[in-house]
């Protein structure tokens, strides 16, 4: 009896522990099959994301990035190179900014130079690294070593940098670099930045920069989750940049450099019959070494902050050609025949559209009388272009000087050239909004009006003449690499007589040789031949009509900015010119003595350059 | 007379078989042997999650060592002799729930070690079995049925480990150790109107200790216990990088010792509480299902052992400790794959660790010793 109640007791305990347990057993298969089917979903399902996933997180890249391509004259003198400078910095993300580790780090290095790019505050925007010192000295350097474990979260970065060797004397030909932007970094697809690397920014730097920078390499390594190299899996070598060879003469460039020197200006200095260039020179420049954060200081001296250092007179400056262009219409106005050589004007002084209305008046008072196209062009008469300028018509002027590349970018190997301006009827209506007057075309005779050219877009139309109507495209540079650049005839210019060539070019040498040449001083009786033609550009208009042109003048130099502009243009020597050099002295007032002696001494100097190489 | 007979007949047996006395020692020998047949497919994983830590292994065979022997040791005891130890263990168990909050070692940001100079322990571990066995014992300690306060009692006892637990603070452990304190009383029969009152006073309570009682930072910290999505403890790099693991293993796995994210440390804790992530990777989805049928294989060797003991005592301590069991893995394996938030829970018998390898054997060796012996 008993047993059977213990026996009744236990098979009722054990059924209802089974039906307890069933209840958990249901419970657990729940969770057993939401486990299998998110392990499913992982393992099968979702599996080659996940595998993906994994290969990201230990297989990284490192780029390797070769040294920047260097810059150098055909004569292997360096232009520019790149040097090893210390830098220190800090990782954003890595950094805590409720200590004074920068300050403190200030504090130490201050007593010698260091380029202190950011401080406390100024690491919040950008890239996650950011340098802060740049350009420590060896003491420096040793100084942070020793202490280093005060600063943990800064760290040494060694990097190659930009250094010119010749500092501003090729500042606006090569130009400088600078830290790369979000938007640069973003707009190449083929080239992947580094942050804080440098890149070109202006110059030849950043018209070749696809060439000077070379291709990255890849070094794709296995990292742990701190980030440490395992192994190497494999490794892809950066390529090599091509160095650059410049057309430029060292000597020349040094020399346009010093003439130009405290004045405003541009000098080109081209070789007629290929179009390399061999000094290209604006004034006031820069010290490009101190943008590339290679030396200290300013780059230009305070005082020249209002010449515009940065701008490139040379290719972005615009001017009126003034006298410059009467050669140019004296062979339009053979070419035409519209005059001859012996058409003889009388000039008075001044000149008047049909002999009537406002009197456009020429740069001599007492006008140069009887006057030829040689004399015209020798004694640079205005009276003489007025005339012959009205006679042509604007129509016959633009198209002919639209050949001689007026009006036209050059497309030298630089960036920011600017086109000048060749006007014409249409341009006039669009730009001004008023039809051309005949007045217009009698300004434009001397160059004066709405014209406007580069220096350097000048000095491939005065190449034109020295060729006899061949033009090449303006370079700076002559090699890449092994890769030789070669000459590019942009177009010749045939005239339907070959021998109004010879009769502008006479009349340009006389502008030297002869007695009453506007540009006699450079004559010397054993020196070398040489075409030119001088240039005042008026800046503001003469238009009192009761002064004389003198007395006008004279009231507007005081303000020196008013002032002139001195020109020269020319090449030589002949009989086979080897060097077209264009000089503009902004508010130089002269042609003749300011801006003439510079392109005499620059041809004379090449002369023994050249000698010197043979 | 004649029940007893048979036993005595056996007993007394001069033919001792060799298997009798395998049976004598292990208790149940295919338990044992898929019990050693785990450890060292454990101690196979370990090797590769601890980046091929020899130090680690020797360590971790010390610690089987230790409970292998505690096993068999508690193996050979008469349940009834160690009933009321068992029952009076709570208070030893209390005792060090509180010893570790006004005491912890140092070293760590929480109070949940103790250090016994040779050996840091976490009390935690050890109430997850001592708990459950002493509410059994107390529930079971007359054969007469149970009475109604027995049920407050236990329950009662249940959510003091549960708070000192969460004081330490460790919400996550106090919850798995309220839920093992609870699993043997709903086996003894706790009844339904009970367990619906309880859910009922629950549902009344909750809103109250929410808006009066929790302060913000705990509100904080429950909600992101309850929604691991939101993350401010940055736990969510740890599941992505346990998940990308487990899938990245795909079917067969990458191979033994060649887990990416397991040698190259992505996987954190891998050789803890993440071992489940370290197998999967390198043995795959093939892998996991072999070792889920070990376990499974276990678990059906307790049940047997359970259903078929004499007394409710052995019955229901054994379903428990089954439970539990499989408690354990899941909540170890939901929160890698992560469907629940991360909580410290090792993989019973293959995760490292001292504390929890000794306790799980000692369980199995209060299991092995409620072995009915079959002739």
């Amino acid at each position: 009896m008993k047993i059977d109640q213990g026996f009744t007791n236990r098979s009722n305990d054990l059924r209802r522990l089974k039906q307890r347990s069933s209840v958990l057993f249901l419970l657990v298969f729940l969770l057993i099959v939401v486990g299998l089917t998110k392990i499913i979903k992982l393992t099968v399902i979702d599996r080659q994301e996940y595998f993906t996933e994994s290969e990201k997180n230990r297989i990284i890249t490192i780029p390797i990035y070769p040294a920047r391509g260097l810059i150098k004259l055909s004569s292997g003198e360096i232009v520019a190179e790149n040097i090893v400078t210390h830098q220190l910095a800090v990782k954003k993300s890595l950094f805590d900014k409720s200590t004074n580790e920068i300050e403190d780090l200030k504090e130490m290095l201050s007593e010698d130079w260091v380029e202190i790019e950011k401080s406390n505050d100024e690491i919040i925007n950008g890239y996650d690294e950011v340098i802060l010192f740049s350009n420590l000295n060896s003491k420096q350097l040793a100084k942070y070593q020793v202490n280093k474990a005060r600063w943990p979260s800064i760290y040494i970065k060694t990097q190659l940098r930009r250094f010119l060797p010749h500092k501003n004397v090729f500042s606006h030909v090569v130009g400088h670099l600078g830290e790369v932007t979000k938007e640069e970094a973003r707009q190449d697809d083929d080239f992947i930045y580094q942050l804080s690397s440098y890149l070109g920014k202006v110059g030849l730097e950043k018209k070749y920069e696809s060439k000077m920078r070379g291709e990255r390499g890849i070094r794709t390594i296995e990292v742990d989750v701190y980030g440490n190299q395992i192994r190497e899996l494999r490794r892809s070598f950066p390529k090599r940049p091509s160095n650059l060879f410049l057309s430029l003469n060292l000597s020349l460039q040094t020399l346009a450099r010093e003439e130009l020197s405290g004045r405003k200006g541009a000098i080109i200095a081209i070789d007629p019959n290929t179009g390399f260039i061999k000094a290209l020179v604006s004034s006031p420049d820069y010290n490009p070494n101190v943008l590339n954060k290679t030396e200290k200081g300013s780059p230009y001296p305070k005082e020249q902050e209002k010449y515009a250092p940065f701008f490139n007179r040379a290719i972005s400056g615009s001017y009126p050609p003034a006298s410059t262009i009467k050669p140019f219409l004296g062979l339009l106005g053979l070419e035409e025949k519209v005059i001859e050589e012996s058409t003889v004007i009388d000039d008075e002084g001044f000149f008047q559209i049909n002999g009537e209305g406002r009197k456009y008046r020429g740069w001599k008072e007492e006008g140069h009388g009887k006057v030829n196209l040689n004399k015209a062009i020798v004694e640079s008469s205005d009276v003489y272009f007025y005339e012959l300028a009205s006679k042509l018509t604007i129509d016959k002027i633009s198209n002919f000087l639209s050949l001689f590349n007026f009006g036209k970018n050059t497309g030298i190997d630089l960036i920011n050239e600017s086109s000048s301006v060749l006007p014409n009827r249409n341009w006039k209506l669009g730009n001004i909004g008023e039809p051309w007057f005949v007045g217009d075309t009698v300004n434009m005779g001397i160059g004066q009006g709405y014209i406007t050219v580069t220096p350097l877009q000048l000095a491939t139309s005065v190449s034109a003449i020295a060729t006899q109507g061949k033009i090449f495209r303006p370079r700076l540079v002559e090699r890449i690499g092994d890769q030789l650049i070669e000459p590019e005839l942009l177009f010749s210019i045939e005239l339907n007589k070959k021998e109004n060539w010879k009769s502008i070019e006479k009349s340009m040498i006389s502008v030297i040789s002869s007695w009453n040449g506007t540009a006699h001083n450079l004559y010397k009786e054993d020196g070398m031949t040489i075409a030119g033609k001088t240039g005042t550009a008026q800046i503001k208009s003469l238009v009192d009509q009761e002064l004389t042109v003198q007395e006008e003048y004279e009231g507007i130099r005081k303000i020196e900015t008013d002032r002139d502009h001195a020109l020269f243009v020319s090449y030589g020597p002949l009989p086979n010119p080897n060097l077209t050099v264009v000089v503009i002295v902004e508010n130089g007032e002269s042609g003749s003595s300011v801006a003439a002696p510079i392109a005499l001494k620059l041809i004379q100097k090449y002369q023994k350059e050249i000698f010197a190489d043979v | 007379m004649s029940r007893r007979a048979p036993l005595d007949y056996e007993i007394n047996n001069p033919l001792i078989t060799s298997r009798y006395s395998f049976s004598k020692i292990f208790k149940d020998l295919p338990l044992f042997i898929s019990l050693l047949t785990i450890l060292a497919f454990g101690l196979f994983m370990l090797y590769s999650a601890s980046g091929q830590s020899i130090g680690m292994i020797i360590r971790q065979l010390f610690y089987i060592s230790i409970g292998l022997s505690l096993m068999l040791i508690v193996a050979q005891l008469k349940p009834e002799s160690y009933k009321n130890i068992l029952m009076n263990s709570y208070w030893f168990g209390l005792l060090l729930l509180i010893y570790v909050l006004i005491n912890p070692a140092d070293g760590y940001a929480t109070s949940r070690w103790i250090d016994l100079g040779f050996f840091n322990f976490q009390p935690s571990e050890v109430i997850r079995l001592i708990l459950p066995l002493s509410l059994v014992a107390y529930l079971c300690r007359r054969e007469s049925s149970h009475r109604t306060s027995d049920w407050f009692i236990t329950t009662i006892a249940a959510f003091i480990c549960f708070y000192l637990v969460y004081r330490q603070p460790d919400l996550g452990t106090g919850l798995i150790v309220f839920v093992s304190g609870l699993i043997p009383v709903f086996l003894a029969g706790l009844p339904y109107r009970i367990i619906l009152g309880y859910l009922f006073g629950l549902a009344i309570v909750t809103p109250y200790i929410w808006s009066n009682l929790l302060l913000e930072y705990q509100k904080q910290r429950i909600l992101t216990l309850l929604d691991p999505e939101a993350d401010p403890l940055g736990t969510g790099w740890n599941i992505n990088q346990s998940q990308t693991a487990i899938g990245s293993g795909g079917l067969t796995g990458k191979g033994y010792l060649e887990g990416t994210q397991s040698q190259l440390d992505f996987i954190p804790e891998s050789h803890s509480d993440f071992i489940f992530s370290v197998i999967a990777e390198e043995l795959g989805l093939v892998g996991i299902l072999v070792m889920f049928f070990l376990y499974g294989f276990i678990i059906w060797r307790v049940f047997r052992i359970s259903f078929n003991s004499e007394t409710n005592f052995e019955r229901i301590t054994c379903s428990s400790l089954g439970f539990i069991f499989m408690l354990f893995i899941l909540i170890n394996v939901l929160m890698v794959i992560g469907i629940i938030p991360v909580v410290g829970v090792p993989l019973p018998l293959i995760s490292q660790g001292g504390t929890s390898i000794i306790v799980h054997l000692l369980a199995f060796g209060v299991i092995l010793s409620m072995k009915k012996i079959v002739t």
